[in-house]
């Protein structure tokens, strides 16, 4: 399988790289205190998001695929491969907001669930135009979302259990409202959208929403104190509460921002299928972590990427659309996607302990004393 | 910190709950007090209970598997492959199954263990592709024909009793005294009450990780043996609707999802609860989505209460969080919060 070759790839080409798009290891930085300019140096010369090795491997498995079947980078190939990575991209961003966070938000799906449900209850029973529908839905979308994070904030509990029991409440609650109703999505400027074209045959629409979506991401993280702030505490919750930042708020704010990522990935799912209910998003879960782990977002929080997240969909989607044009039976696909996850964070991990090893004083983290005397 | 916790139990409102409620479904409707579907409940009840356990001993490490489900999927297919294409004698057939599970287990245990990344985003990996090998192996297309000693275990009854339960209660009772009684079940839950005191006293994080993880997948083995039996055929989408259900019964019986502590017996009171409540909602003709959100809410609300009696503990002065990360201080239950769970630790 096609999976296992992407460790040592991934490995050997992410060890050289200094990408400036990528800003890693905030984790080095005592606090929120250092100017940006200062952290930007810090960050190019750590090296971080391996933005160059996904690059290589896209261009290498584009070719592999294009030789071993012409069909591959057929327009009609080409369409469906950004039609599906734009909507992985957009479901990486949803995730790495909380995962930037040094938390997960399983709960996508069940978001999703709720908003296609509602989209396709305005859109083909009350028949609400398609702008009063998108407001409706994206603001169900955040405040789902931010409901989840209140009870995080309210109770101390993990995210990880707070989520996985608000995605069997959202989607089973969905299912439950809705009773399997399928809803054609009838709008047609949505569905031009979601399966017309731009430019040429090639290129579907969705992917200047995607774009959209991750300029806006970039800027988050790259110009506003938002950005900056949810970074801090993901690296530091305590360093960064000590420099007087307003923990909750800013985790309500990466909530409310995931709630709209999910939603607008809901919206996009529903713009390219016939019918939508409440079963879409059900498979989520593991697309949203491959996108974030493969873009070498690192688990621990306090760093991201939105370059890498919009590269790993793309290889990802282009590696699924690859092994079917090459007539791996669609049945293991799902395997293909485990193993695929599985190296990638593997291979991450191994980066890590590697730099880690050359510089142990730069990457100590604050908060997260390792625990004594293991050697990894 | 190598207390089994048994006293106090935390399940004895749940049970209380339930068992009213029964009494007061069973006296209203026809059906739910009658003997056949008191069986029913507690056939699924002894199979929830495994896949609870299943969880529960990685929990006890600190740990956390999402692999329940594809160790079981993958067991139940090479089964049915073995028994049905390729002619093995059933128990041989149910051997490879089981020894492949625990085998998956290993591999998860040593991969967390080696790399030091969290149990959650690896078995979300090798969870998806042991179970989407399963899916490759059969095109989708389960196994009609499985060993008749299977399915006449799992169909079988004396009075309202399953012999499942049965299997169930081995299963929980060997849990309970591997964890009393042997040297790896006592070093599980002593990295998992406090990594750098177990280190300190000698004892191997490594192996305590891969002991734990291999007994899970062997659990999922015995949990997609039982399933195999009730549904009459192996088919590969066994254990894609596991994960609520793996941490719905070990959370509502009582086992800290922070490691050190298990309450099997407990888990066991919260698979016959989760599956009378799934059961009355089936009988009260509520639609069995409600099931699934019941569960979830389930969570939530013990949960919930968990870290209230947390809270109340500690202004006891006796504090409930003995774990050494102090990184969030103001997290109870769970996994010391948002930190450290995702990623290395």
């Amino acid at each position: 399988m096609r999976g296992h070759e992407v460790v040592p790839d991934e490995d050997e080409a992410v060890v050289g790289d200094s990408s400036v798009v990528a800003r890693g290891e905030t984790g080095e930085v005592p606090g929120i205190g250092l100017r940006a300019s200062s952290r930007a140096v810090l960050a190019l010369l750590s090296g971080s998001g391996p933005v160059v090795g996904l690059t290589v491997l896209i261009i290498v498995s584009w070719t592999i695929f294009s030789v071993a079947g012409p069909a591959f980078i057929g327009s009609f190939n080409l369409y469906g491969i950004g039609q599906l990575a734009a909507l992985d991209a957009v479901l990486g961003m949803a995730q790495v907001l909380l995962v930037a966070m040094a938390r997960m938000n399983l709960a996508i799906g069940g978001v999703a669930a709720i908003c296609v449900s509602l989209l396709g209850f305005l859109l083909s029973s009350v028949h609400v135009p398609l702008l009063v529908a998108l407001v409706a839905v994206i603001g169900t979308g955040i405040i789902a979302t931010v409901l989840i994070g209140v009870v995080e904030l309210k109770t101390g509990l993990s995210s990880f259990i707070v989520t996985l029991a608000f995605l069997s409440v959202y989607s089973g609650g969905a299912l439950l409202v809705t009773d399997h109703a399928n809803y054609q999505i009838t709008s047609s400027l949505l569905n031009s959208v979601g399966s017309g074209t731009l430019f040429s045959n090639a290129i579907c629409p969705l992917i200047a929403v995607t774009l959209v979506c991750a300029g806006a991401l970039w800027i988050i993280y790259n110009r506003t104190s938002l950005g900056w702030k949810m970074l801090a505490v993901g690296a530091s919750e305590r360093a960064a509460r000590a420099s007087g930042v307003n923990v909750s708020r800013i985790l309500l704010a990466a909530y409310a921002l995931s709630g709209l990522f999910a939603a607008i990935a809901a919206v996009m799912e529903a713009s390219y299928e016939l019918n939508v209910n409440a079963s879409l998003g059900q498979n989520w879960l593991l697309p949203s972590f491959i996108a974030v782990v493969l873009g070498g977002v690192a688990l621990t929080g306090g760093e991201v990427t939105v370059v890498g997240l919009l590269l790993a969909a793309l290889f990802y989607d282009s590696l699924q659309s690859g092994l079917t044009i090459l007539n791996v039976p669609s049945y293991w696909l799902e395997c293909v996607q485990g193993v695929v996850l599985l190296a990638a964070v593997v291979a991450d991990q191994l980066r890590r302990n590697r730099r880690r090893r050359a510089r142990p004083v730069a990457s100590g983290r604050v908060n997260k004393p390792s625990p004594v005397g293991i050697s990894s | 910190m190598t207390r089994v916790a048994v006293g106090r139990a935390p399940w004895m409102p749940l049970l209380a709950t339930v068992v009213v409620a029964s009494f007061v479904l069973a006296a209203t409707t026809r059906s739910f007090g009658s003997s056949y579907n008191i069986f029913v409940i507690l056939q699924a009840a002894a199979f929830d209970a495994v896949i609870g356990l299943s969880q529960m001993v990685v929990l006890a490490v600190g740990d956390l598997s999402l692999a329940v489900g594809g160790i079981g999927g993958l067991a139940t297919v090479v089964i049915g492959n073995l028994f049905e294409v390729h002619h093995w004698p059933a128990g041989a057939a149910l051997l490879a199954g089981i020894v492949l599970g625990t085998i998956c287990g290993v591999v998860n245990g040593l991969i967390v263990s080696r790399t030091r990344l969290s149990g959650f985003i690896v078995t979300l990996a090798t969870g998806a592709a042991f179970g989407g090998a399963a899916y490759g192996v059969t095109g989708s297309i389960p196994y009609s024909d499985i060993p008749s000693v299977v399915s006449a275990v799992d169909g079988g009854r004396a009075g309202v009793f399953p012999y499942l339960l049965l299997i169930a209660l081995v299963a929980t009772a060997l849990v309970l005294l591997g964890f009393r009684w042997l040297q790896d079940g006592r070093s599980i839950l002593a990295v998992g009450g406090n990594r750098e005191a177990a280190l300190l006293s000698g004892i191997s994080r490594q192996r305590a990780e891969v002991v734990s993880h291999a007994a899970s997948g062997f659990l999922a083995a015995i949990a997609a043996i039982m399933y195999m039996g009730i549904l009459g055929s192996a088919t590969p989408a066994t254990g894609t609707d596991w994960l609520i259900i793996s941490f719905a019964v070990p959370i509502i019986g009582g086992t800290a999802l922070t490691g050190g502590e298990v309450s099997a017996v407990g888990g066991v009171v919260a698979a016959i609860a989760l599956s009378a409540i799934n059961d009355a909602l089936i009988v009260l003709n509520v639609n069995t989505n409600a099931v699934t959100m019941a569960e979830g809410l389930m969570v939530l609300v013990v949960v919930l209460a968990g870290h209230f009696g947390g809270l109340r503990r500690r202004r006891d002065g006796r504090p409930s969080d003995q774990r050494s990360d102090a990184g969030a201080p103001s997290r109870a239950v769970g996994f010391s919060g948002g930190s450290g769970l995702a990623g290395e630790r």
